[in-house]
């Protein structure tokens, strides 16, 4: 009897690892495990901040020189700079896009020769705020600026 | 097949610039397909790392929203004579390399 029983729930747990299977089948996210899931899926950018650092409250500071462009032609190549290098301990910087469903863009972390500096291009569906934080000395410091996105290519 | 990158770095003052552009399509997972009703399937590079002589300096992770065939330049303390490598890999484990040395 027992031995049965043992069967049973043997098959039951790999039919449920089956179907768990499946669901990662449709949506294929997690391949490497220091990917994060649960930043790069939160929906709003203080959930996004909550995740990566296990807070949400940033300092401006003024020492983040954030480039982007105050009008946007094309959002889907809107080019973004952040450079912290005249801060000290810089150890990663993330950009968030405010009202992207995912506001959480990239992150960058650095170590050895690395200088906090960071330049990429990314996707803006709408005219939001682009936020840098800083993580430096183990706080968090933001630095944000407005990008209008206009969309439909009559330039507004 | 892997992941095409193209990567140039210059070494001023101890100081190196490396820019790098790489041919992807960056599928954020949200786009829909108007034909099928159904939003194209996610394809991106979500993690990216540089290393200078070996030795790891940059880590990077990207969600979707990084623009197609995207372009990142990043800042490091190198000399001319430095290798900088660059590996990264997208989220279906697809993978791609460079390896430079600093001018």
């Amino acid at each position: 009897m027992m031995k049965r029983r043992v069967f049973l729930r043997n098959t039951l747990a790999t039919g449920a690892a089956v179907v768990a299977a499946n669901a990662g089948l449709l949506t294929p996210t997690t391949v490497l495990a220091n990917w994060n899931k649960d930043a790069f899926s939160a929906k709003s950018t203080d959930n996004a901040l909550s995740s990566l650092y296990g807070s949400a409250s940033t300092a401006e500071s003024g020492d983040i020189q954030l480039k982007a462009p105050a009008i946007a032609e094309n959002g889907a190549v809107t080019p973004v700079t952040v450079d912290a290098s005249g801060m000290s301990g810089v150890e990663s910087i993330a950009i968030l896009a405010s009202k992207n469903p995912i506001p959480l863009v990239c992150t960058y972390a650095f170590s050895g020769a690395a200088i906090g500096y960071a330049s990429t291009r990314i996707k803006m569906g709408e005219t939001m705020n682009v936020i840098a934080v800083v993580k430096a000395g183990g706080k968090l410091y933001k630095a944000q600026q407005e990008v209008k996105v206009t969309i439909g290519g009559c330039g507004g | 097949m892997s992941i095409k990158i193209r990567m140039r770095g210059k070494a001023v003052n101890g100081v190196a610039e490396v820019k790098a552009l790489i041919k992807h399509p960056m599928e954020s997972g949200v786009r829909m397909n108007k034909k099928t009703g159904k939003p194209f399937p996610a394809l991106f590079i979500n993690n990216v790392e540089v290393t200078v002589n070996g030795a790891k300096a940059v880590d990077s992770q990207w969600s979707g929203a990084v623009s197609a065939n995207p372009y990142m330049a990043i800042q490091v303390k190198a000399k001319a004579g430095d290798e900088i490598a660059l590996n990264l890999t997208d989220n279906t484990g697809e993978s791609g390399s460079e390896t430079i040395t600093l001018k």
